[in-house]
């Protein structure tokens, strides 16, 4: 085979790995390219191989490239330059499920999307004090309004955690004595003053997956409204939603006044505050996501009232997946506020033996109860 | 399978690593392409065994650097050495030496304590095989690093200048998968994924690594582990628990499995108590019967 027909190979290949939604970049073509003068050509299962090795698929990508490679290196010559339209393309579930948010702009000017400005009654006179134990379920969207200045300040004080990993720091923690004598060098080698190194600060990792079901419909909007504010803060934060099937809504998240944010979200949540099927949801989290986004390092936050009649076992088994990855597992639930409340109903027992802290949220009071945990 | 690839999977298998055709494209592939290799496979899949075996096959040295949480680039690199520095500056104080004549001296190479990395680097007699073992464990501006140092492979030291590799070393580097490898990382090297092995392939390790373990045990002990990786448990194992517990039973001088024996050795195989738990309460009878079943013709 010649060098320019294999190049073209190659891209058409990489092209068709992309419609799949596999990312493969110029320099991994280059170098699948490099592999395959490397290797037996007309031996199929070894270009398999090597294209593999050379694009870096990984492991959860195989099967896309298995049956692009399948229809693409087959015995006859595969190059045609509209193979990109032949290959089917069948939409990867999590695309779907994206195009809710991503169609976001288009419904904000919706009648009563936009947040109405506060008018009669409340927000004027709401004092955060008064504020701060003011049950979700009682609160209307001027409380909302009202709320989103408490809400920053409570997600900015959040609690931060040590790295490990030593940078420069003021404080007297460990001597530094790369730099102590470095510096001493100016003073004839005398360890004048010692330069100090700590603990770096690292912002905790965090991914929330909020139910928006209807016995959790008020809640879920305040639980949000706090959940964008905690993102402000901790970038890293990634947001999932559910009810009776997941979306990941963290790219519809922008900058902007914290109510119109949420106000966004409902809109744009398919389903909201219909059913829930909490199991699945998260057995969908787990065969999605867990692997791209919960590490060791990751606080893993539920907001659930736990009300579901499906199968408890896949929430159990979806539990345990999690709880085999992250590092910590926090149930918030409005109901837990009540202290006569016992997590039993079914949902709840199955998954609470997965769960390190089991919280209340239902008022911004019971949110800062929240913070510490995180650190 | 082009010869030369034949040829690394042979050499793996003569120094006791039974290699399938994947992993032996990848090793080829990365030493003709120069390009560092990234594995990532369930633990005790022989990742970290792959660069050793690699070292033993190129006939260089094996230079390691195990990733931890807080891994800074004093340990990984190069840290002065300060006791030795400060002895010196002493003597060149009474010796009357000017600051800039001390700093030229103790700022050498002799005093210079070189870690896994710089070592790599610097080695003069051929190009070493560097293992840089469970990078997911390290922070992720450890990887920044080590990303622009498997670029140019050239370390640039204040005090001292830029030292550039005489031999650019073949990289190895392994994860678990406790987090995800940036993409950028990645991309520079040659990703491999190595699977629990077939039962062909796990038959034949068992038989490389337990001499002592007869045929039929080793295909027994094959069986019951393939079929065990296929019941969802927390910790499935890897080959490093099947040479454990073939390790253990040809202790206890088994030639075939029985409940009984399986019973009392699970723990060499499950290292999750809820599993072994699990499978003890489960069917043992009917796993091994499984495994005893395909013994008939042999």
């Amino acid at each position: 085979m010649a060098g320019g027909d294999l190049v073209a190979h190659v891209a058409t290949f990489a092209g068709a790995l992309r419609s799949r939604g596999v990312h493969v970049g110029l320099g991994d073509e280059v170098d699948a390219v490099r592999a395959l003068t490397l290797v037996d050509v007309p031996d199929r299962s070894e270009v398999h191989r090597a294209l593999r090795i050379a694009m870096k698929i990984l492991r959860r990508d195989w099967a896309a490239f298995d049956e692009s490679f399948a229809r693409f290196w087959a015995a006859a010559p595969p190059v045609r330059h509209d193979s990109r339209d032949t290959v089917p393309s069948p939409r990867p579930a999590g695309a779907a499920l994206l195009r809710p948010s991503m169609s976001v702009e288009g419904e904000t000017s919706r009648p009563g999307g936009s947040p109405a400005p506060p008018e009669e009654g409340s927000p004027g006179y709401s004092p955060e004090a008064v504020l701060r134990r003011k049950p979700f379920d009682q609160c209307s969207d001027a409380d909302l309004h009202a709320m989103e200045r408490p809400m920053r300040q409570l997600a900015r004080g959040l609690a931060v955690r040590r790295s490990r990993r030593l940078v420069p720091a003021r404080r007297r923690e460990t001597a530094d004595l790369r730099r102590s004598f470095r510096r001493s060098i100016g003073t004839g080698g005398e360890l004048v003053s010692l330069a100090y190194r700590a603990r770096a600060i690292e912002w905790p990792r965090l991914v929330v997956l909020c139910d928006t079901s209807g016995s959790m419909d008020r809640h879920a909007r305040f639980l949000l409204a706090f959940v964008v504010a905690l993102r402000r803060v901790a970038r890293s934060t990634e947001v999932f939603v559910f009810n009776t099937a997941l979306a990941r809504v963290t790219g519809s998240i922008a900058s902007g006044r914290i109510p119109r944010i949420v106000e966004r979200l409902v809109s744009a949540v398919p389903d909201w505050s219909g059913g829930t099927r909490i199991g699945e949801s998260l057995g969908e989290f787990v065969s999605a996501h867990l692997d791209r986004f919960v590490t060791h390092k990751t606080v893993v936050i539920i907001l659930s009232d736990g009300l579901d009649r499906g199968d408890t076992t896949r929430i159990a088994a979806a539990m345990k997946a999690i709880r085999s990855r992250a590092r910590r597992i926090i149930w918030l639930n409005p109901l837990a506020g009540d202290p006569r409340y016992e997590p039993t109903a079914r949902a709840m027992a199955a998954a609470r033996p997965f769960i390190d802290r089991l919280l209340p949220a239902h008022d911004l009071e019971s949110l800062e109860r929240l913070l510490p945990e995180l650190a | 399978m082009r010869s030369e690839v034949q040829a690394v999977q042979d050499g793996l298998e003569r120094l006791g690593y039974i290699a399938d055709p994947a992993i032996a494209t990848a090793v080829y592939l990365s030493r003709e392409m120069r390009k560092p290799l990234l594995v990532e496979g369930d633990a005790g899949g022989g990742k970290t065994e792959l660069a050793k075996v690699l070292a033993r096959l190129l006939e260089t040295e094996l230079i390691r650097l195990q990733c931890y949480e807080g891994l800074d680039v004093n340990t990984a690199l190069y840290e002065w050495n300060y006791p030795r520095q400060i002895l010196r500056v002493r003597m060149a104080e009474q010796e009357g030496r000017s600051a800039a004549d001390v700093e030229d001296l103790i700022f050498s190479r002799s005093y210079l304590l070189e870690r896994p990395l710089l070592q790599a680097i610097t080695r003069s007699r051929g190009p070493a095989v560097l293992l840089i073992d469970e990078i997911d464990r390290a922070d992720e501006g450890f990887e920044a690093f080590l990303l622009e140092l498997l670029s140019d492979f050239q370390v640039t030291i204040p005090e001292l200048g830029t030292i550039r590799a005489e031999h650019v070393p073949y990289v190895v580097l392994t994860s678990n998968r406790s987090r995800e490898i940036g993409d950028a990382l990645r991309r520079r090297c040659l990703y491999l994924y190595i699977e629990h092995p077939t039962l062909d392939k796990e038959v034949r390790i068992i038989r490389a690594k337990v001499p002592g373990a007869a045929e039929q045990l080793a295909d027994e002990i094959g069986r019951f582990v393939q079929a065990l990786r296929k019941r969802h448990l927390s910790k499935t194992p890897g080959v490093a628990e099947t040479i454990d517990w073939a390790q253990a039973l040809v202790v206890l001088h088994r030639d075939r499995l029985d409940a009984d024996v399986v019973f009392e050795t699970l723990g060499c195989l499950l290292k999750d108590h809820a599993d072994v738990e699990s499978t003890r309460a489960a069917d043992i009878e009917a796993l091994v019967a499984g495994a005893r079943a395909h013994q008939g013709g042999a």
